[in-house]
């Protein structure tokens, strides 16, 4: 069985900076968009994400099922969400509002009154352009960081050595696994096992999981010893290790973190000193109202 | 004999961690296709057990690690991108079985005392482990508590529940026949 990553070398603008840089980018843009619900400030975190989205050289056929997941998610739960109640969002879309449509159901004798209302819908178009700001900021990660460089990337933003070095193992332990699960998958096949088949109900399947799950944890375990000695012979951790690979911040990374806390900043006196950016609504929407 | 402490983090640790890891990692993507319908961003994943388990075997910072990375690691392999929240909660999941030496010392882990402990840890791991990144939606999505609870908390839970209490104890068995021929 073979395990691919998904980043492969894009010779892309995104790749050009510290990988620290961008993880600090990243959470500041994340702490940023997470103060508005004001749909215009929104559109231009949405517009900012896009735009790294561009700058990762990332192609349609690679991002297709993330892309699909993700709509299906936050069409299909956050927006149905703030549609049908509307809570969770500013006070306004929960009291009443300017309705659009409204029915009434009587089920066993209970009043059911499902409201749409101007607000709701323009929570939901929020909600949806604040999920998507995130969810795009985030899942370009995998396809343009090299796995390589996780460790050393989290040593350098100040993960203890150990922690760094546990991280960058597990990368590299992922396709040697991955093979082990794969001889074992042909194994218990040859032995009549079909995974494909799995009968019975949820709990039996899960347990039919146990002769793949089984011996391949347990084998890596005892591989496990071997490699615990291997480092300990080479005085593992006694002095702070050095890394294969090496980061060094350049011009265009403190740039990088530069614009991050500059958005932050921005955002919290837009919020915090000038009360703006909460829930908005067009004057123009409301004569949706019937 | 000395005790050894429960937040130790040694050589043994960190290999293990990444074994764990790298093994959840592994399980997720490849246990992808038993998605659970309308739950979100979660998918049913026998894989679960295997941080609860490196927690009960190897201590809380393994089970931590192994389920924040693993499901980091699962992610990226199967293309779903990045979810920290997730990944804390599932860290969590590994985290809180690890406490189960406070309860008294792990003298065999196919002992019925020590299984019932770790199936309790199991179902506490899973609820506060999976209740965490579901209240995290409420800021980040702007959904409301009902949702978190009902779309995001319960499925999640329920599923991960059944296969930690099916799981973790068939890998402690499997694990003190192991710990038993190797010696450690």
């Amino acid at each position: 069985m073979l395990v691919t990553w998904k980043y492969r070398f894009r010779n892309s603008f995104l790749e050009r900076f510290d990988p620290r840089a961008r993880w600090f980018f990243s959470f500041l843009v994340l702490f940023s968009i997470i103060q508005f619900w004001d749909l215009r400030f929104l559109l231009f975190f949405f517009a900012l994400v896009m735009v790294q989205y561009a700058l990762g050289r990332l192609t349609w056929a690679e991002t297709r099922r993330v892309w699909i997941f993700v709509l299906i998610l936050v069409v299909g739960i956050v927006a149905l969400n703030a549609l049908l109640t509307g809570r969770g969002g500013p006070g306004e879309v929960l009291r009443g509002g300017h309705v659009v449509w409204r029915v009434e159901w009587k089920v066993l004798g209970l009043a059911i009154t499902p409201t749409i209302t101007v607000e709701r819908i323009w929570f939901a178009i929020s909600q949806i352009v604040r999920m998507l700001s995130i969810s795009v900021l985030f899942f370009i990660i995998p396809y343009t960081m090299d796995p390589s460089m996780y460790g050393v990337t989290f040593r350098g933003m100040g993960i203890p050595d150990r922690f760094a070095f546990s991280m960058d193992l597990a990368f590299r332990f992922v396709p040697t696994l991955a093979r082990d699960f794969g001889t074992t998958l042909d194994a218990q096949r040859a032995r009549g096992y079909e995974v494909e088949k799995l009968s019975g109900g949820v709990i039996a399947q899960i347990r039919k999981m146990a002769p793949l799950i089984v011996p391949v944890t347990m084998n890596a375990i005892l591989s496990g010893e071997d490699i615990t000695n291997a480092m300990d012979l080479r005085c593992f951790g006694l002095q702070p290790r050095t890394w294969v690979h090496e980061l060094h911040y350049r011009r265009r990374d403190y740039v990088l973190i530069g614009l991050g806390a500059l958005i932050f900043i921005t955002s919290i006196v837009i919020t915090a000193g000038f009360k703006l950016g909460t829930f908005w609504v067009p004057a123009w929407a409301l004569a949706w109202a019937r | 004999m000395e005790k050894k402490s429960l937040w130790v983090f040694g050589t043994r640790e960190v290999v293990y961690a990444a074994i764990g890891a790298a093994l959840y990692g592994v399980f997720s993507w490849v246990t992808n296709f038993l998605a659970l319908p309308a739950a979100g961003n979660i998918s049913l994943r026998p894989a679960v057990a295997i941080p609860m388990f490196f927690g009960i075997a190897f201590g809380p910072i393994v089970g931590f690690l192994s389920g924040f990375v693993g499901n980091i690691l699962g992610d990226f392999l199967s293309g779903w991108g990045f979810w920290w929240s997730w990944s804390l909660g599932n860290g969590i999941m590994g985290l809180i079985p690890g406490l189960i030496g406070l309860l008294g010392a792990v003298v065999s882990f196919k002992e019925k005392s020590t299984l019932i402990k770790a199936e309790v840890l199991v179902v506490i791991a899973v609820l506060v482990g999976m209740l965490i990144p579901s209240l995290l939606e409420i800021p980040l999505s702007g959904i409301d508590f009902n949702t978190a609870i009902v779309g995001y908390w319960l499925p999640a839970a329920l599923s991960n529940i059944v296969n930690g209490l099916i799981l973790v104890p068939i890998l402690m068995v499997a694990y003190d026949a192991v710990v038993a021929r190797s010696g450690r």
